[in-house]
């Protein structure tokens, strides 16, 4: 039972804000049987709630229903809990205070750090001073570690709050040890200058020192520098995009947990974390997620033939169709509604100079009709008789295909992380393929999607 | 092309993936092989919702919502430091003179080992299209998203490789048919060694975040794109309409007793949120949407 090293499980939390005292109560989501693209149920699940006074979980319960905001209407924020888990033999266990024990260790000897950052002022002015950093320093114990994000450029004595972590006290029930990380509340910081009094919870940024507030993306250095969108702060709308010098209480960082014996570091491990708004329809998933990026990073592009399988294909088109469901694709196509275009590929791709035209035929790309065609493919999927599937994919070298074609093919009138046509990540697009949809039979994604597929080669009736 | 052989990962080839049995509550082990890092990176800890796993945050980042991760690859290259979103080399280290002289150049191929020997990876397309005039044509040079352009590159990790940069600083775009010169990079290691953590040199705290709107409610009223649906809806509250057609909210619509018609946004306007509320007011203006309606 010796312990070889540790981790911190899941190496990656986000946590989400809200003003509620009382965080987001678990909950499972599900995929309804025997309706595969109806939305996904939502079911109470084990919730575990903490003593913050205590730092003990002081009981645990399956809520009869999830809210996601209090009798007050305040969002309650996601809190993660991040779990330490240790190698014994080759296998992760969860670290409790007997395995510490059987390892001559005590939970005294554990300590926790945890460094968060909101570097968005920086990212623009490119002065070290705007970075906002908050570090708790080596703790042990129970009790809350507030997240004070202190900055050079701040009003002396202020600072922006990003939440706290408690290193939860391990009971007889839950033994393993954990820390909590509670997000901010979501709420806006200003300058000292240009701040308008209801937007801001306080005043923190002293323009004296330092030139987020009054800075424009303009006059980066050398232009190409900003961010890409750039110009996205708040600003006083003269033109230049004069920034108010507002800051958020979002942030991400990494959290570490170390054993200490006879003042040595023995055993040690970090996760990461980030704060970010709330997902506002939990019940869908975007098409392409952090998550397959981290997947394609650890496991690469290709995908074993045995690892390929109908239902990892069947949720890249679900999660798809839950885009689809929430998104009006008569607008996104770039028709014109009430006489003008909406911001969308289409008026993006006009920016480029290609001709402004609707992305698909405008007659076809009703919601209700768009969703139809989804079921559709979904159905031919799960019959095995959609092998050309594969062909209305857009590859990732292939986004800068602006042609009628090339711009229909999918995912279709989503923008990805290069400004253009979003393409799915090579390792998504390979397990579709890799699942039987790899066989053309049409000319193009235009007559693939919008009519019926052509009988693949050999196949036809007889 | 391969990639370097991986730890065995037994449960990630049952048929639903791993992230999905997670979310519905059915993936919950006591016990991970230690080499199984997918699923450590899926893993759900006891009583954290679905919304704490990386596979309900978007991933289209353009900027993004609760993280950039376009920032992740800034750094990949020991010595420079590139543009999250373009194929600028924005930072160097002083020295060697040969990497410090990179500065603003651009980063326009690189040479990635492979069991079959070194494949070259652009890291630049033609955008071609339609002009107003209805004649295909070239509309321009555009650096790909570096998360699909590197995806082979992640498994040279520790090792060097050699990078094709334009033989200038370049503030425009480089045809990756133009000279480059050649320069041999390391490639940092993406996640810890034997973890499945994103590796600490990587990314700094506070990188993550960094090139996402500030505040983030700014961009929920100045962004009037809707490529995020599914974290950050549009088309809400959706009834069926005379001749088939669909009628509903604009998700960013002040709601009035029924449903629709649809505001379409102009970055603003009569009956949307506006800044203020968002600056305010999120908390009561924005729902949440379960099964596509307005619910608290």
């Amino acid at each position: 039972m010796t312990i070889r090293s540790l981790r911190i499980l899941p190496p990656l939390a986000i946590a989400r804000l809200g003003s509620s005292p009382e965080p987001l109560e678990n909950y499972d989501v599900r995929v309804p049987p025997g309706d595969p693209l109806g939305f996904r149920e939502i079911h109470g699940a084990e919730t575990l709630v903490v003593d913050r006074r205590r730092g003990t979980i002081s009981r645990s319960y399956t809520p009869k229903a999830i809210h996601f905001k209090d009798r007050r209407r305040r969002v309650k924020p996601v809190a993660p809990f991040l779990e330490v888990w240790a190698d014994v033999n080759g296998s992760l266990v969860p670290l409790t205070t007997s395995l510490l024990e059987k390892n001559k260790l005590s939970i005294d000897d554990v300590e926790w750090r945890a460094q968060v950052g909101n570097h968005k002022a920086f990212r623009r002015t490119g002065e070290t001073d705007d970075r906002i950093d908050a570090d708790t320093g080596w703790f042990r114990g129970h009790g809350l570690h507030r997240l004070a994000g202190r900055c050079p450029n701040f009003i002396d004595g202020k600072s922006i709050p990003f939440g706290d972590v408690q290193f939860i006290r391990p009971g007889r029930k839950f033994p393993g040890l954990r820390l909590r990380f509670t997000p901010a509340k979501g709420l806006i910081y200003g300058a000292v200058d240009l701040h308008r009094l209801d937007d801001v919870a306080d005043v923190v940024y002293d323009s004296r020192r330092g030139s987020w507030s009054g800075y424009s993306d303009d006059n980066a250095v050398p232009p190409l520098s900003v961010t890409n969108p750039g110009w996205i702060y708040a600003n006083i709308g003269d033109g230049r995009t004069t920034s108010r010098g507002y800051l958020d209480d979002e942030c991400d960082g990494i959290v570490e947990v170390r054993i200490i014996a006879g003042r040595k570091t023995r055993l040690q491990a970090f996760a990461r974390i980030g704060a970010g708004p709330p997902d506002f329809a939990p019940d869908s998933f975007p098409v392409r997620t952090i998550a397959d990026e981290l997947e394609q990073a650890l496991l690469g592009p290709d995908v074993a033939s045995s690892d390929v399988s109908p239902e990892w294909t069947e949720e890249i088109i679900r999660r798809a169709f839950e885009t689809v469901r929430l998104q009006n694709t008569v607008a996104l196509n770039g028709n014109p509604i009430n006489g003008a275009v909406a911001n969308s590929m289409a008026s993006q791709d006009s920016d480029l100079g290609r001709a402004e035209t609707p992305i698909m035929a405008p007659a076809i790309v009703d919601s209700v009709a768009l969703q139809a065609l989804h079921q559709s493919v979904f159905a031919a999927l799960r019959s095995e008789s959609a092998v050309w599937f594969g062909q209305v994919l857009r590859r990732y070298d292939q986004v800068g295909d602006l042609t009628d074609a090339g711009r229909r093919k999918m995912p279709a009138m989503m923008r990805g992380s290069d400004g253009l046509h979003l393409a799915l990540t090579r390792r998504q697009h390979n397990a579709v393929i890799g699942s039987g949809n790899r066989q053309a039979t049409a000319k193009d994604a235009e007559a693939v999607t919008f009519t019926a597929p052509t009988t693949p080669k050999g196949e036809e009736p007889r | 092309m391969t990639t370097k052989v991986r730890p065995k990962n037994e449960t990630a080839r049952a048929g639903v993936p791993l992230a999905v049995r997670a979310m519905e509550g059915e993936w919950a082990p006591d016990r991970i092989n230690t080499g199984a890092l997918h699923e450590q990176l899926s893993y759900r800890a006891a009583g954290n919702p679905p919304g704490t796993l990386p596979t309900t945050a978007i991933s289209n980042c353009f900027p993004g919502l609760e993280l950039d991760f376009r920032n992740v690859w800034k750094k990949l290259f020991v010595g420079i430091e590139m543009h999250e979103s373009d194929n600028l080399v924005v930072g160097t280290d002083p020295d060697p003179e040969e990497i410090r002289k990179l500065r603003y150049h651009r980063l326009v191929a690189v040479s990635i080992p492979g069991a079959e020997g070194a494949v070259v990876q652009p890291l630049v397309i033609n955008v071609r299209g339609p002009n107003p005039r209805g004649k295909e044509t070239d509309l321009g040079l555009q650096a790909l998203e570096w998360s699909n352009a590197f995806a082979y590159l992640v498994a040279a990790g520790g090792q060097r490789v050699t990078c094709a940069f334009s033989p200038r600083q370049a503030f425009d775009p480089v045809s990756p048919d133009a000279p480059t010169i050649s320069v041999t990079l390391l490639v940092r290691s993406f996640f810890e060694p034997g973890s499945a953590v994103i590796a600490r040199d990587l990314v700094e705290p506070g990188q993550l975040t960094q090139s996402l709107c500030s505040p983030w409610q700014n961009d929920y009223r100045e962004c009037a794109c809707y490529y995020w649906a599914a974290s950050r809806p549009d088309f809400v509250n959706v009834e069926a309409a005379p001749g088939g057609t669909s009628t509903g909210d604009n998700w960013m619509q002040v709601r009035g007793s029924q449903a629709g018609p649809y505001l379409p946004d102009g970055f603003g306007g009569p009956g949307l949120l506006t800044y203020e509320d968002m600056f305010r007011r999120w908390e009561t203006e924005l729902r949440f949407e379960i099964a596509g309606r307005d619910t608290e």
